[in-house]
């Protein structure tokens, strides 16, 4: 049997199709949502999306060099390593006529990168500079210019200072991602590791992460309890012991720092104290600070709010009655809290954990004042690069590095947790 | 238009360019800032169109402000690495021929880098674009009262934890460090920035001295934390920017006793940022900021050293130089005969070498 149905379209009362006056309405609301939202939009793009973006960008991008000593890469790639132990005289006569004639802020610049790839090329280069100048100001023609150079100094008969130009001679990199991991390229531009004295930054890496999940443990196994506290005590108490989770939470960074200063070192508080009760003798007491302990302790205390107030608004809403009926259906105590509260809590801890995680990998000032000898993260190494080499490259490889290790835990949580069992409240 | 939006908008246009007028000088801020407010914005003719702000050092926002063309710091205090690299890539503007021009020139008639030079230092490309203003160095100090004995003296007594069992405070980073454990290995301080430079291996050696007190190192890195370190007995002696120990000397109440051999001095200079909004009144306050009398008058308070040579004679010759009547040549870095056992640091070698040095270093210190 056939259905029929009319072809006639259905109209509204002024004679335009039902769908498309449907649709416009639609239309019209999406229209509002959107612009309800547009500025949020913008204010992402232009605070999160292009910032990020532009770091991603500076980690591989090595024109500015390049804009500089262009016909140098050129000649330098004709170089044929195996059979000449220095570059060819057109490398030579490039790089003198680049530095007679190049713009002196370029030129700067270039020579601030060049020395991120070898140490020692920003005085070189600029020493050399001020001679070929002189000579070209003489009217001069060099018989040599390879001889002419070695004669100004002789590094430049020196091949390895050559062979770091491998880092360099393209516009695009990636030896700054290979920096960030204790790799760099030797004279044939093959990735090997960095001179062994050199290598901290694999150290560095694995340290922040280990700090990172230890942190996250330890505010866990302190915050759960609390929280659990916190969620079950009558609303006057617990909001009174709110406030010892609070008040740490608005002091200032710093001062909490020094605080765990006075408290751990060797002449502090704990110490004190036990060597007043015998635990440890005098000469023995333990260093808890200025090294990776100091960093753990405090970075544990300074992040265990982010744990406690997730968990917290979660606790608060799991009904007390689902306990007492799982032990009116004949489970222990533990058994109980482990099948029926703890799954509840998921989206707390996971909430929790993540926040706490985030928080610890990027950390700088804490680790800074109480890591000493080893106890400094990666965070500290992005600051000095930013500020004080001004190795941007570097500095934004670091960052892509850990903007990468959070984008793998997201995924991984997501496969195994599920990212909609999150939980702020 | 309400009437809360035109007055914001009356109040912004009035004030605004008003604001702008104003040269804005950005330095480290605390005693240090202080000191250059009461030194040189106090004793300028128009002291309230002086403003500072602080910042962290380096050449971060410096270049990230030039970068993007808002520039909004006229001058930058910087350290002498940071004015030649500044110098170099632009950041900073070439006011070489103002600098010549304009300087207030020494008593002797010597220009003011050659009066720079009297005090034993060289010409680097910094120098175009900035002028001086103090010495500060890495001193080590301690307290008189840890030591009933005998007392160290030297470098040598620092890296010598059999002579002088106890901890000792040492900054993160390699600058002063380095240079220190060479004249406990026995080069000349004076010499130590030369064999730095030229001699291979010299690192290693530095290196190799450092070796013999690393299990007995406490680490910081903020300037306040080792007078904590040697006040709470946490150390025995420490390095220090010798600013922190002469104010708790004279401010405090300590007693803390320095050991010039072998400190390293580092600088400080005012640099005009490229595209300054106030270009001349900058170049006319850092030509007031220079003078040997304005840096004599910083000493006064804070015990940072002038980087003019002339500007020693003038606290010399009127002690007591500093506010209450309180002697201030005991804790300057740079009288003739300290320099003598100092090194004065080497900001182009630290430029070309820094970052890697500091790699190691920091690799060292995780071992």
């Amino acid at each position: 049997m056939e259905v029929t149905i009319s072809t006639a379209e259905l109209l509204t009362t002024d004679g335009i199709p039902l769908k498309q006056s449907l649709r416009k309405a639609e239309r019209r609301n999406k229209l509002r949502a959107f612009l309800l939202v547009f500025p949020l939009l913008l204010f992402i793009i232009v605070t999160f999306v292009m910032p990020i973006g532009d770091m991603l960008l500076r980690s591989v991008d090595d024109s500015q060099i390049n804009s500089v000593f262009p016909n140098t890469f050129e000649e330098y790639k004709n170089w044929d390593k195996g059979a000449d132990e220095l570059p060819p005289e057109e490398v030579y006569k490039s790089l003198f006529f680049e530095l007679a004639n190049g713009d002196k802020r370029q030129i700067g610049k270039a020579l601030t990168r060049m020395n991120y790839a070898k140490s020692g090329w920003k005085s070189l280069i600029k020493k050399t500079s001020r001679e070929i100048k002189k000579i070209v100001k003489k009217g001069e023609e060099p018989v040599s210019y390879k001889d002419t150079f070695i004669k100004i100094n002789k590094f430049w008969g020196d091949p390895t200072y050559w062979y770091s130009f491998n880092q360099m001679v393209n516009d695009r990199s990636s030896i700054y991602y290979w920096n960030a991991l204790d790799r760099t390229f030797d004279e044939d531009g093959d990735v090997v590791l960095q001179d062994e004295k050199r290598r901290m930054y694999i150290k560095t890496w694995l340290r922040t992460f280990k700090v990172s999940v230890y942190v996250t443990i330890f505010c866990l196994i302190l915050g759960f309890p609390v929280a659990h506290l916190l969620a079950n005590l009558p609303l006057r108490y617990s909001n009174l012991l709110m406030i010892f989770v609070l008040l740490p939470f608005w002091t200032s960074l710093l001062v909490r720092t020094t605080a765990w200063i006075v408290m751990l070192q060797q002449n502090g508080v704990i110490n004190g104290i036990l060597v007043w009760l015998g635990v440890i003798s005098d000469d023995g007491r333990i260093q808890m600070v200025y090294n990776e302990a100091g960093t753990l302790i405090a970075m544990t205390q300074i992040l265990l709010p982010f744990m406690i107030l997730p968990l917290y608004s979660v606790m608060r809403v799991i009904p007390k009655s689902h306990m007492r009926a799982a032990q009116n259906l004949g489970a222990k105590p533990a058994m109980a809290f482990w099948r029926v509260y703890l799954p509840q809590t998921i989206p707390g801890i996971s909430a929790g954990g993540l926040l706490v995680f985030v928080l610890a990998i990027g950390y700088f000032i804490t680790p800074e004042l109480v890591g000493g000898k080893d106890g400094k993260l990666i965070g500290s190494w992005i600051a000095y690069h930013l500020k004080t080499t001004l190795n941007w490259g570097l500095c934004a490889a670091l960052g892509g590095i850990l903007l990468g290790i959070m984008l793998i835990f997201y995924w991984l949580y997501n496969k195994i947790v599920g990212i909609d069992n999150i939980k702020l409240g | 238009m309400s009437k809360f939006l035109k007055a914001f908008l009356f109040v912004s246009l009035v004030f605004v360019p008003f604001a702008a007028s104003a040269v804005t000088v950005a330095s480290w801020g605390g005693a240090y800032t202080e000191s250059q407010q009461k030194a040189y914005a106090d004793t300028y003719s128009d002291p309230s169109s002086i403003v500072f702000e602080n910042y962290n050092g380096g050449l971060g926002e410096v270049r990230a402000q030039v970068e993007s063309g808002s520039v909004t710091w006229d001058i930058v205090d910087v350290l002498p690495s940071d004015a030649i690299t500044g110098c170099d890539e632009g950041l900073f503007e070439d006011i070489s021929s103002e600098i010549a021009e304009l300087s207030t020139p020494g008593p002797d008639g010597e220009s003011m880098l050659e009066d720079m030079e009297n005090n034993g230092l060289e010409y680097h490309s910094g120098w175009d674009c900035c002028v001086p203003q103090i010495f500060w160095t890495y001193v080590v100090f301690y307290d008189p009262d840890a030591f009933p004995g005998e007392k160290p003296d030297s470098m040598a007594d620092f890296f010598d934890t059999e002579k002088f069992p106890g901890k000792r405070g040492i900054h993160t980073w390699a600058t002063g460090v380095i240079e220190k454990a060479m004249v406990a290995d026995g080069v000349s301080p004076n010499a130590v920035p030369t064999v730095l430079a030229n001699q291979t291996g010299a690192i290693d050696r530095a290196f190799e001295v450092m070796d013999r007190i690393k299990d007995d190192v406490v680490f910081w890195s903020a300037g306040s934390q080792p007078l904590e370190l040697v006040k709470s007995g946490e150390v025995i002696m420490a390095i220090a920017y010798n600013g922190r120990v002469g104010a708790a000397n004279l401010a405090e109440g300590e007693n803390f006793e320095y050991i010039w051999e072998g400190q390293v001095l580092d600088q400080e200079y005012l640099c005009l940022t490229a595209g300054a909004p106030n270009r001349d009144a900058a170049i006319d306050f850092m030509m007031h900021a220079s003078t040997p009398e304005a840096q004599a008058e910083q000493a006064k308070y804070i015990t940072y050293g002038p980087m003019r040579a002339s500007g020693i004679p003038i606290i010399e010759n009127n002690e007591p130089w500093g506010p209450g009547g309180v002697d201030i040549m005991p804790h300057m870095p740079n009288t003739p005969e300290r320099l003598k056992v100092s090194i004065v640091s080497d900001p182009q070698w630290w430029s070309d070498y820094g970052a890697e040095i500091n790699e190691r270093y920091a690799a060292w210190m995780g071992n």
